[in-house]
């Protein structure tokens, strides 16, 4: 140690901050009042971590997917569609498109047929019910 | 006398008693310390103060390849500058004869200046740390790069610049001469 050294140590020294016994009272009052904190064990962390990814990686997929539908839902509605009429009714039936009410008269004419071959079915059901009652009586 | 790391050892097994005894030992060395930083006693107290209560929450994260003094300034360190960042105007109380530098009021045998005023007049605030960890706290280069959370070469640099600048300022024919002898030049 040189002189210069020495002479810091010493004037280090000479700095006198006098008894400080309130000064260790409070340090004292203050750490009964404090918890020391425990360090968290290192498997529990990882699984907490792993837990927090995964959940948010989940969340992160969810909102992702509810995006995308609701991006994908107006481009289905712009799409030109074509009119299933085109498909199931008679070209008849177009040039009474153009007529009013349109939409009511090509809904009845487009249910007649359905509601014909219903009629038919249940025509066919009661006959063969009616076959079957006869055949019951017949054997017993 | 126990080791500072052993008593840490106790104190985390339980013991209330050797983180006590770990207070009785630093309790003066970091008032002193930190009355060169703070801007009054009672700021300095309250940094003490703050500096045992981090240390004794967080004592499991002492390292123990480091001395404890080491790890103590360095929280010490950081409550000084938390301090000096709240920037409050100092209060002054009406027949209190400490007002001004708090360090002015602790010296004495002032024959000559004594060095600290110096230092704290001419160093930045982390070479006059370095200067005190390195001289009074006898901590390794190492140590005090830890400290401060700088690189060992900074830290060398840093200390021999601080010292050649503090032997000029003190004009000390002296230590200039023995600083001469030492490095071959000012």
């Amino acid at each position: 140690m040189d002189e210069f050294e020495k002479r810091l140590k010493d004037d280090a020294g000479n700095i006198d901050v006098g008894p400080s016994q309130e000064l260790r009272q409070r340090i004292d009052a203050t750490l009964r009042s404090t918890k020391r904190i425990e360090p968290v064990p290192e498997s529990r962390s990882a699984g907490v971590r792993l837990w927090w990814a995964s959940s948010l990686t989940g969340l992160a997929a969810a909102v992702l997917l509810v995006v995308l539908i609701n991006w994908s839902i107006p481009e289905q509605d712009a799409s030109p569609v074509e009119p299933v009429t085109a498909r199931t009714v008679p070209p008849l039936m177009h040039e009474l498109q153009g007529m009013s009410p349109p939409r009511l008269i090509r809904t009845a004419e487009f249910t007649t047929p359905l509601e014909e071959e219903l009629a038919r079915l249940q025509a066919d059901i009661e006959k063969a019910r009616a076959m079957v009652r006869k055949d019951v009586e017949f054997t017993f | 006398m126990e080791s500072d790391e052993k008593l840490v050892e106790q104190a985390l097994a339980g013991s209330e008693l050797a983180f006590s005894e770990l207070v009785d030992r630093y309790q003066e060395r970091l008032l002193r310390f930190l009355m060169t930083r703070c801007r009054s006693r009672a700021d300095a107290e309250d940094a003490v103060q703050d500096t045992f209560i981090s240390a004794y929450r967080y004592l499991y994260s002492f390292d123990a390849r480091w001395r404890f003094s080491t790890w103590i300034y360095r929280i010490a360190i950081r409550n000084a500058a938390r301090q000096s960042q709240r920037q409050l105007p100092a209060v002054e109380v009406p027949g209190d004869e400490s007002t001004g530098d708090p360090l002015e009021v602790c010296i004495v045998n002032s024959l000559s200046e004594n060095v600290w005023l110096a230092a704290k007049r001419t160093l930045s605030s982390e070479a006059y740390t370095a200067m005190w960890l390195r001289y009074v706290e006898d901590l390794s280069i190492k140590e005090i790069a830890r400290a401060l959370d700088r690189t060992a070469s900074w830290t060398k640099v840093t200390l021999l610049r601080s010292r050649r600048k503090l032997s000029v300022q003190l004009d000390d024919g002296e230590a200039a001469e023995m600083k001469r002898e030492q490095y071959g030049r000012v």
